[in-house]
């Protein structure tokens, strides 16, 4: 599903990633953990074709992103859900509003945005504040809004950037809970998080990254 | 594309303006005037065409005779004319009713002429040429012609100083050109500025739209959209206020304030959609720039 093949980044004259080569088959739940500034965001970015690698191909279901142009590169994101950390919702929009504009800007007949995202809302168990807007919810809600948008569209690869960041330990278990039952239904989630003991016992496959080289794979 | 999608991209545009409605206001308000203006001066270039080609419909000429000249000479230079075609002879203008005609011009300064010890004014045949008929006709070969017969002092006509005027209306026309010119590339200044504007106000929403996925021209079209809602807006309210304009100095009210009613044409339909498509093509160019250079997400 995600192939990684020497990739190296560079930033300026920084590295913040060197010869990393990853595969993530179909339906895995791999997390990518390390510590602050090991690269594990600019993995993440790198994979969903936000960023350009400086060498190295990256292929999405056998797809090149090398060899991507700009539109083709916006239809594949369509196929991928990104979490990111600091959740990306707009606050001029309702919650329901933000998870449907996933769904919008594909063009999809309105009945089933609306469809599409209630039942996105209900698996995030937030179907009673979809008209609420993101700046009254809690960081936990925020977070869940940001996993209902990812997942409305039935991504084939779900990514998410410390997804557990700011949330204490309840709302942390809420989220690791969620992301297990989006796996159960066979999207591929790679998780990039500092705070590898959240996961510890599930039996995930974790890749350690530290200054931008994997350095241990469990 | 898909038609709920344009519905998506009017709400979206829509939307944009409510949210900006000042910087639009300002870009409305300021491509509306520059429209006005260069709507006011093709109307005005309009009907002084109009006017000219109305006056050049008839050609008239004054042919002076000599003082003392023969009734047979005049008659004979009277029938020469009368075989010209389309031509004919509306009065003869005796040497003393041309004095009469000049002192009843004079009024009160007549007495001007008083200290003259003779009528220095020539004679004259006032000839009248048709030219609705589609004859061709050349005054500059008829008054050779004429200045050529004996009897005959001096010819004048009509277009001589229309040649004048046509020369004074091209430079109108060249001066209005050049002032549209300079409007166009001041209403695309602003329009580009206002959607860069928007742009800016909306760049994390347009981030986020990319990062799930939209295409650029998702996230282009309302944009492009707003450019063109504010041509449409600017050239229907500049031909209104052309047209309440023009009305008002038409209009048989206009009597009692005094001032004279004018006989002016407004702008030929084909003018006015020129206008109006002329401003959404403004508006439409404006925005196309203003994202072309911003979008690179």
């Amino acid at each position: 599903m995600i192939q990684l093949f020497h990739l190296f980044k560079n930033f300026g004259p920084n590295a913040a990633l060197r010869d990393i080569d990853l595969r993530v088959s179909r339906g895995e739940f791999v997390l990518i953990t390390g510590p602050s500034g090991a690269g594990k965001t600019t993995l993440l970015r790198l994979i969903f074709g936000a960023e350009k690698p400086t060498s190295g191909q990256i292929l999405i279901n056998s797809i090149n992103l090398n060899r991507l142009g700009r539109a083709s590169l916006d239809l594949l994101r369509r196929r991928i859900g990104f979490v990111f950390q600091d959740f990306k919702l707009l606050p001029k929009k309702t919650v329901f509003e933000n998870v449907a504009l996933a769904l919008e800007v594909t063009g999809e007949r309105g009945s089933i945005v609306r469809k599409k995202t209630h039942q996105s809302l209900r698996r995030v168990d937030l179907a009673q504040k979809e008209k609420a807007y993101p700046l009254s919810l809690s960081g936990g809600e925020q977070q869940r809004v940001a996993i209902a948008r990812a997942i409305v569209k039935d991504p084939l690869i779900l990514l998410a950037d410390e997804p557990t960041g700011n949330l204490d330990a309840d709302l942390t278990r809420d989220i690791i809970t969620l992301f297990k039952n989006i796996h159960v239904k066979g999207t591929t989630i790679v998780v990039a998080t500092h705070n590898q003991e959240l996961f510890e016992h599930s039996g995930q496959r974790t890749v350690v990254l530290k200054r931008g080289k994997i350095v241990a794979e469990k | 594309m898909k038609l709920r999608l344009w519905s998506y991209f009017l709400r979206q545009a829509l939307i944009n303006i409510m949210n900006n409605r000042l910087v639009h206001v300002i870009g409305l308000g300021t491509m509306f005037v520059s429209i006005l203006i260069f709507g006011a001066f093709l109307l005005l270039f309009v009907n002084l065409n109009v006017w000219v080609q109305g006056v050049g419909q008839t050609l008239s000429m004054s042919v002076y005779l000599d003082d003392g000249i023969s009734v047979s000479k005049r008659d004979m230079i009277a029938s020469w004319i009368k075989s010209l075609p389309t031509a004919k002879i509306d009065r003869f203008i005796a040497k003393e009713d041309a004095l009469k005609e000049l002192r009843r011009v004079l009024g009160p300064q007549a007495g001007l002429l008083e200290g003259l010890s003779a009528n220095p004014l020539p004679a004259s045949l006032e000839v009248v040429f048709e030219k609705s008929n589609g004859q061709r006709i050349d005054p500059e070969r008829i008054k050779k012609e004429l200045e050529k017969m004996e009897g005959v002092e001096e010819v004048q006509y009509s277009e001589e100083w229309l040649k004048q005027f046509k020369g004074l209306l091209g430079l109108i026309k060249m001066t209005g050109l050049i002032i549209g010119g300079l409007l166009c590339l001041g209403i695309l200044f602003i329009i580009t500025n206002t959607i860069k504007l928007t742009i800016y106000s909306r760049k994390e929403e347009i981030e986020i739209l990319k990062l799930v996925g939209a295409t650029d021209w998702f996230v282009k079209i309302p944009f492009l959209l707003e450019g063109a809602i504010q041509g449409i807006l600017s050239g229907i309210l500049a031909l209104l206020i052309l047209f309440s304009g023009y009305y008002l100095f038409t209009a048989e009210k206009m009597l009692f304030t005094g001032v004279g009613v004018f006989d002016l044409i407004f702008l030929p339909h084909e003018y006015s959609l020129l206008i109006f498509l002329g401003s959404v093509t403004l508006g439409l160019t404006g925005s196309l720039i203003a994202v072309r250079r911003f979008f690179d997400i």
